[in-house]
């Protein structure tokens, strides 16, 4: 359970200039799921619109309730 | 007796939910959208014709512009002044806010929602045609852009126009978002309403200020504001001198002019002396100060030497040539009539209507002196309309075009002056229009956003700054409140009289009489009425006028041949129609109302009248003021005119609902409840008593039952509830949002919460509220909570933050993009940071963040690092992260918007009220088996002292308590309407037999057991069912403590501010305190060693704090001892002149700069030459500040040291 389980690294060594490491944004006008590369450029794939949401951790999150 | 009970439960929930569902195209809850609509219509009568016969105004406003004229001085001997060109504007227009991507083919609209999110503005396109024509050829046109406009949100140029609740859920708005305000960098912005004097209609003011203008001046003076039809204002004021003349006073750039009415009257239609005589005078012909004045007046005139109207308008624009900028080639006769047309009784287009008016305002300040008539109070709504947010825009508009007009012909006039000019070449001119700029946009842009109007002409209006406000969505009521607020007008908060706050009869039904703050701005900040709507269309008056003149109104002004003093004035917005005699004007308003109602019918029924029914406005006001013994001036007002104050009431001869305007309804017969009416006078009935209240003051519950002050303050403290400010929560970037996570409706509401749909919106909790004094926790305001209660939620709330990192902030624009998010490889390893920033370099939504641990990380391109941010702040959860793409190029992201969730559940210290101006501070957790029980086992969520209602008398609360615990028992809904119950129909008894019927005592008492003994307390507990609401002010953002912390450098004592961990000052009072216990310690204790204690050396011989320095050993011998021995510079002056600062620093400086450890430090005081005299004190390190500032003014401070 380490943070780069949702890093799509081929090498498994996620890296600034190492192989392309995307993430996937949701469109915050019609939701759907983006590809993003590093720097390139923030806009949905599909309408174009330029806010993307990022995505929940994947991660277990529990705190304690109190 | 049986309770009656309502059949339904009243709560609507299947209802709600069932629209929830299925949200369709209308509005589930109509009368939200009317409160916003002063500020939506009159920003869409800017761009659209309202009605058939009203374009749209911004049209009139261009057309009302001065076209500018130049001359290039190339002419011959004929011609000196050379070619003419002419510049004018027409055409403009507004789009819709769109976005043109560079990859993308054509544009996108631009929705609300995205500037909010990437805190931009909502804006759209000023375009219009610049028209030119040199000498007589043909006249040539341009396109040109005039910036970006921000646009009202909802308004006829939005692209939420016409959405129903289904289509603006999908835009990610509120499903009844109602729009009225502009976004301006992220922010909602709302231009304030501001009252305004009634326009067009003669006021007379007494004012002891103007006796102080100049020599002969009087108090006495008559005032119009004259609304041009683009709706801007031009003031006129008319004053009384002692010599019997009179002046009109009236500004040009916001400069004062002077100028003699009968020069005016002159110039406006070439009056000859009898004319103006008759005119004056009117029917009143017998009236000998009058006449006198009227002689006095004319003789005056006389020393001008004008005689005819061209001589009058020759001696005028001669004046104001320079001052109007008209153009070179213009006659003076022709700038006296621009004058006239710009300046003088603007509201009326023609010369004979000007010169009437003008002799009706010297009639009533005639009258005003001679004690015919009172002075106008216009402090009352009665002479009040409203500045509305779409008139002040265009106004801002209109000049920003005007200047663009001069900044064309300055333009020019500056390459004419260089001999640079060729208005034959059309590359020239082309140079000239891009030279020329004028973004207006940007100037609205500023205006919105700061408030400030920047303006030459000064708009007529009476402040520069506060112009708008943010509609913060605190909660429902705060936003709502935004958007019905009323402010007087800067000018008058810092005025000593406090007349202007009165709350005064005239603004019945218009302003809340409750809902105003208490302190600076009390009285000052009102808030509409309910149901008080502001008009905003320009009515079409031709039948109304149609409709005089049948009715028997005699045309022009009455003659003195006519010798009728009693003859009244009849104008239709504020022109003079005619006249006619007091029993006939009667009739008319009569007549005339008759007669609008029944249009109005016809227009309910069958569309617009037709045909021999008149149509005349339903917004009509019709004020009809009688004969009086030195009241007001009488006379036949009609108005029909926008920004008037009006409201709906019932005419009981037809039982229609007739709109009634603040002038007319004080001379009006209009009864509140059933019983004040009486047969053959009152004409007119309120719908509901409660329609004088504002939406948030009709919120309290049974608020007829409370002290009114108390109603101020749940109106106040409605306002600042942590609530559900909105339904669009993930689709927020305001920078903090309270919510409320446990909301609930009320139990007991008032009908009117399903008119506003305030259950969408829930603003508190219902609690089992005790009313005893338990354990003493719940002294002074105190109130306890059980903590049973606040583990299930009761005022659990969370605050939501967001945060906006811009790494191109600190870049210079042109610069290259250098700074990245993401992780670089220096901090592949960090575990620390990997745990939570994932590889884009953002925190990952939904991880929980305290302060100090990594947020987000930017990668810096040049130096190869990564640089990690750290979260500071209030511990919480990353909610959301949104990623902001770059809105002109395709840029790498640079932006972005972190939101925070800080969860907030009540603790000691938070702050709640009930609806009744009941505050109380969270004193103490109480485990539920400590609090006391009743004999059915129910343990109170809250528990109140009784004593906060003696004093307070707030029997709203108990009765609300009794109510909702009888609602709550029969599962129903209760209404709380105020004025449903008499002396004869108790809402005890009401409420009481529902108790009863419950099996539960009729007064709402319980025998109560304490938790703690388990024994039967002596006395029966007043216990129910009260709403309580959260307040914002919570003590996690107030609490303030330190120890030691951050210091003032230069007086070393501790810093002041929360944000920075300083300290509370112990003032003079606190320290009087102390003094007066004799806590010597302690005071001590606060004042130096806490603060600003340190050791200091004072010379006991000179007693100074500042001559004890510090030199080393070696050098202090040598040079002290023996001057000038070492071989340096000789010393000047005598011995005793110790050293020269210099020669210190030179001694410092070769002691520093020698090889370490030569030697101690040894003190010496400069002044005594030796060391003997110095000691160690404790002294405050200001004191040393203080000798050392008195020092620099040749002072010394002398310590006494023993």
């Amino acid at each position: 359970m380490s943070g780069q389980m949702q890093f799509n690294s081929q090498s498994g060594a996620p890296g600034f200039k190492g192989p392309v490491t995307q993430m996937s944004y949701l469109c915050a006008s019609c939701s759907k799921s983006n590809e993003i590369k590093p720097k390139e450029p923030i806009r949905c794939h599909d309408c174009g619109h330029r806010i993307l949401y990022k995505k929940r951790t994947p991660r277990m999150v529990q705190f304690e309730a109190r | 007796m049986s309770p009656s009970l309502p059949d339904a439960s009243g709560f609507r929930t299947l209802e709600r939910q069932l629209f929830a569902e299925r949200p369709g195209q209308q509005h589930e809850y109509p009368q939200t959208q009317k409160l916003t609509a002063p500020h939506i219509e009159s920003f869409n009568t800017i761009w659209e014709r309202a009605g058939p016969h009203t374009p749209a105004l911004i049209d009139i406003a261009v057309s009302l512009l001065e076209p500018q004229t130049v001359f290039d001085g190339k002419g011959g001997a004929e011609n000196p002044r050379g070619n003419r060109i002419k510049v004018w504007l027409s055409d403009l227009r507004l789009d819709h806010p769109t976005q043109t991507a560079r990859d993308e083919k054509g544009s996108r609209l631009v929705l609300p929602t995205e500037c909010r999110q990437r805190s931009a503005t909502y804006r759209g396109r000023l375009s219009g045609v610049l028209h030119y024509q040199v000498n007589d050829n043909p006249e040539m046109t341009e396109e040109r852009s005039f910036g970006q406009l921000p646009i009202m949100v909802r308004s006829n140029r939005c692209n939420l126009k016409g959405m129903g609740p289904g289509d603006l859920v999908r835009a990610h708005e509120e499903p009844d978002e109602m729009g009225g305000y502009f976004i301006v960098n992220g922010n909602e912005k709302v231009v304030r309403l501001l009252v305004a004097t009634r326009r067009n209609h003669v006021i007379a003011i007494q004012r002891p200020s103007y006796a102080n203008r100049g020599p002969g001046y009087t108090p006495y003076a008559a005032q119009i504001r004259c609304v041009r039809p683009d709706q801007t204002s031009q003031t006129l004021t008319m004053h009384y001198l002692t010599t019997g003349a009179l002046v009109v006073r009236f500004s040009i750039r916001k400069q004062e002019y002077l100028v003699p009415v009968a020069l005016l009257m002159r110039a406006l239609i070439g009056a000859s002396d009898r004319e103006i005589f008759a005119a004056i005078v009117g029917g009143d012909a017998d009236n000998i100060f009058v006449r006198d004045r009227v002689e006095l007046l004319l003789r005056s005139s006389k020393d001008y030497a004008v005689y005819t109207k061209e001589q009058a308008l020759a001696y005028l624009g001669d004046k104001f040539r320079v001052v109007m900028y008209a153009p070179d080639d213009m006659r003076s006769a022709d700038i006296g009539r621009l004058l006239l047309r710009q300046l003088i009784m603007v509201h009326l287009g023609d010369a004979r209507d000007k010169f009437n008016m003008l002799a009706h305002m010297v009639r009533k300040l005639y009258a005003l002196v001679s004690g015919e008539c009172q002075e106008d109070n216009s402090d009352t709504p009665q002479m009040q309309e409203v500045y509305l947010p779409g008139h002040l825009y265009l106004g801002i508009i209109k000049e920003k075009l005007d200047d663009y007009l001069l900044a064309i012909r300055s333009e020019i006039s500056r390459d004419v002056r260089n001999a640079k000019v060729d208005l034959f070449n059309t590359r020239y001119l082309a140079r000239v229009f891009t030279r020329v700029t004028v973004d207006i946009g940007l100037k609205c842009n500023y205006f919105l956003a700061t408030g400030n109007l920047v303006s030459r002409s000064g708009l007529d209006m009476q402040q520069m700054t506060g112009y708008t406000i943010i509609a913060e969505k605190l909660n429902y009521l705060r936003y709502l409140s935004h958007f019905r607020c009323i402010h007087r007008g800067a000018f008058f908060t810092e005025l000593k009289t406090t007349g202007v706050r009165k709350l005064l009869p005239e603004g019945w039904g218009f302003l809340c009489p409750v809902h105003t703050p208490d302190g600076s701005p009390c009285g000052l900040l009102n808030h509409l009425a309910h149901t008080c709507q502001l008009t905003t269309v320009v009515e079409d008056t031709e039948d109304v006028e149609k409709a005089l003149m049948r009715l028997g109104v005699q045309p022009g002004l009455p003659s003195p041949t006519l010798g009728d003093p009693a003859l009244l004035t009849v104008q239709l917005d504020g022109r003079i129609v005619g006249y006619c005699s007091q029993p006939v004007g009667r009739r008319i308003a009569e007549t005339l109302r008759a007669l609008k109602l029944q249009a109005q019918k016809q227009r309910e029924t069958r569309g617009a009248p037709r045909g021999s029914l008149l149509d005349l406005p339903a917004s009509m006001e019709i004020g009809f003021v009688p004969v009086s013994h030195g009241g007001q001036m009488p006379g036949l007002f009609i108005f029909t005119t926008p920004a008037r104050f009006t409201r709906p009431v019932t005419h009981l001869a037809t039982q229609q609902t007739d709109t009634v305007g603040s002038f007319e309804q004080v001379y009006m017969e209009i009864a509140c409840l059933d019983g004040d009416v009486r047969p053959g006078t009152t004409t007119h009935q309120e719908v509901l008593p409660t329609h004088i209240l504002s939406a948030v003051a009709n919120f309290t519950p049974f608020c007829d039952f409370n002290q009114s002050p108390r109603n101020m303050y749940q109106c106040q403290m409605g306002k600042q509830t942590m609530g559900t400010p909105l339904l669009s929560l993930p689709y927020r970037t305001d920078n903090k949002l309270y919510r409320l996570q446990t909301g609930q409706t009320p139990i007991c509401r008032p009908k009117i919460y399903n008119d506003y749909g305030v259950d969408a919106y829930p603003n508190g909790t219902n609690a089992v509220v005790a009313v005893i004094s338990y354990t003493g926790y719940d002294m002074e305001d105190a109130m306890i909570l059980n903590k049973s209660a606040h583990e299930r939620g009761f005022g659990y709330g969370s605050i939501y933050k967001t945060e906006y990192v811009d790494l191109g902030k600190f870049r210079k624009s042109g610069d290259p993009i250098t700074q990245h998010f993401g992780l670089g490889p220096d901090v592949m390893s960090n575990a620390d940071v990997l745990e939570r920033i994932s590889i884009d370099g953002l925190p990952m939504p939904g991880i929980s963040v305290s302060s100090g641990d990594p947020l987000y990380a930017t990668f810096d391109e040049v130096r190869g690092r990564t640089k990690v941010a750290k979260y500071k702040g209030e511990a919480g959860y990353v909610e959301t992260v949104r990623t902001l793409g770059t809105a002109s190029d395709g840029d790498t992201l640079q932006v972005v918007a972190i939101t925070f969730r800080i969860p907030r559940s009540p603790i000691i210290g938070d702050k709640f009220s009930s609806r009744h101006g009941q505050k109380g501070v969270c004193s103490q957790k109480f485990p539920a088996v400590d609090m006391p029980f009743t004999e059915t086992g129910m343990q109170p969520d809250v528990i109140i002292n009784p004593h906060a209602f003696p004093s307070r008398m707030t029997i709203g609360m108990f009765v609300e308590s009794i109510a909702a615990k009888a609602g709550a028992l029969h599962g129903v809904c209760q209404d709380a309407t105020p004025f449903q119950f008499d002396e004869e129909n108790t809402a005890a008894d009401y409420f009481g037999e529902q108790l009863r019927k419950a099996g539960y005592n009729y007064h709402g008492n319980e025998p109560m057991y304490s938790g703690v003994t388990g024994l039967e307390m002596r006395a029966d507990i007043y216990i129910g069912v009260v709403y309580y609401q959260r307040l914002r002010h919570m003590v996690s953002d107030k609490y303030q403590v330190r120890t030691t912390g951050p210091i003032n450098s230069m007086t070393q004592q501790p810093i002041k501010g929360r944000k920075r961990g300083g300290g509370i000052r112990l003032g003079e009072m606190e320290r009087d305190a102390l003094i007066a216990h004799g806590t010597a310690y302690f005071l001590q204790d606060r004042l130096m060693n806490c603060s600003d204690y340190s050791l200091a050396y004072v010379c006991k011989c000179c007693g100074s704090v500042l001559a004890p320095i510090a030199v080393p050993a070696s050098s202090h011998v040598v040079d002290l001892s023996a001057p000038g021995s070492e071989g340096a510079k000789p010393r000047k002056g005598t011995q005793f002149a110790g050293l020269s600062a210099a020669e210190a620093r030179a001694i410092m400086a070769s002691f520093s700069a020698g090889p370490m450890g030569r030697g101690p430090l040894d003190l010496v005081c400069r002044l005594c030459q030796n060391a003997d005299g110095i000691t160690m004190v404790a002294l405050p390190y200001v004191f040393r500040y203080l000798a050392t500032e008195l020092m620099s003014m040749n002072m010394k401070v002398k310590l006494e040291v023993k």
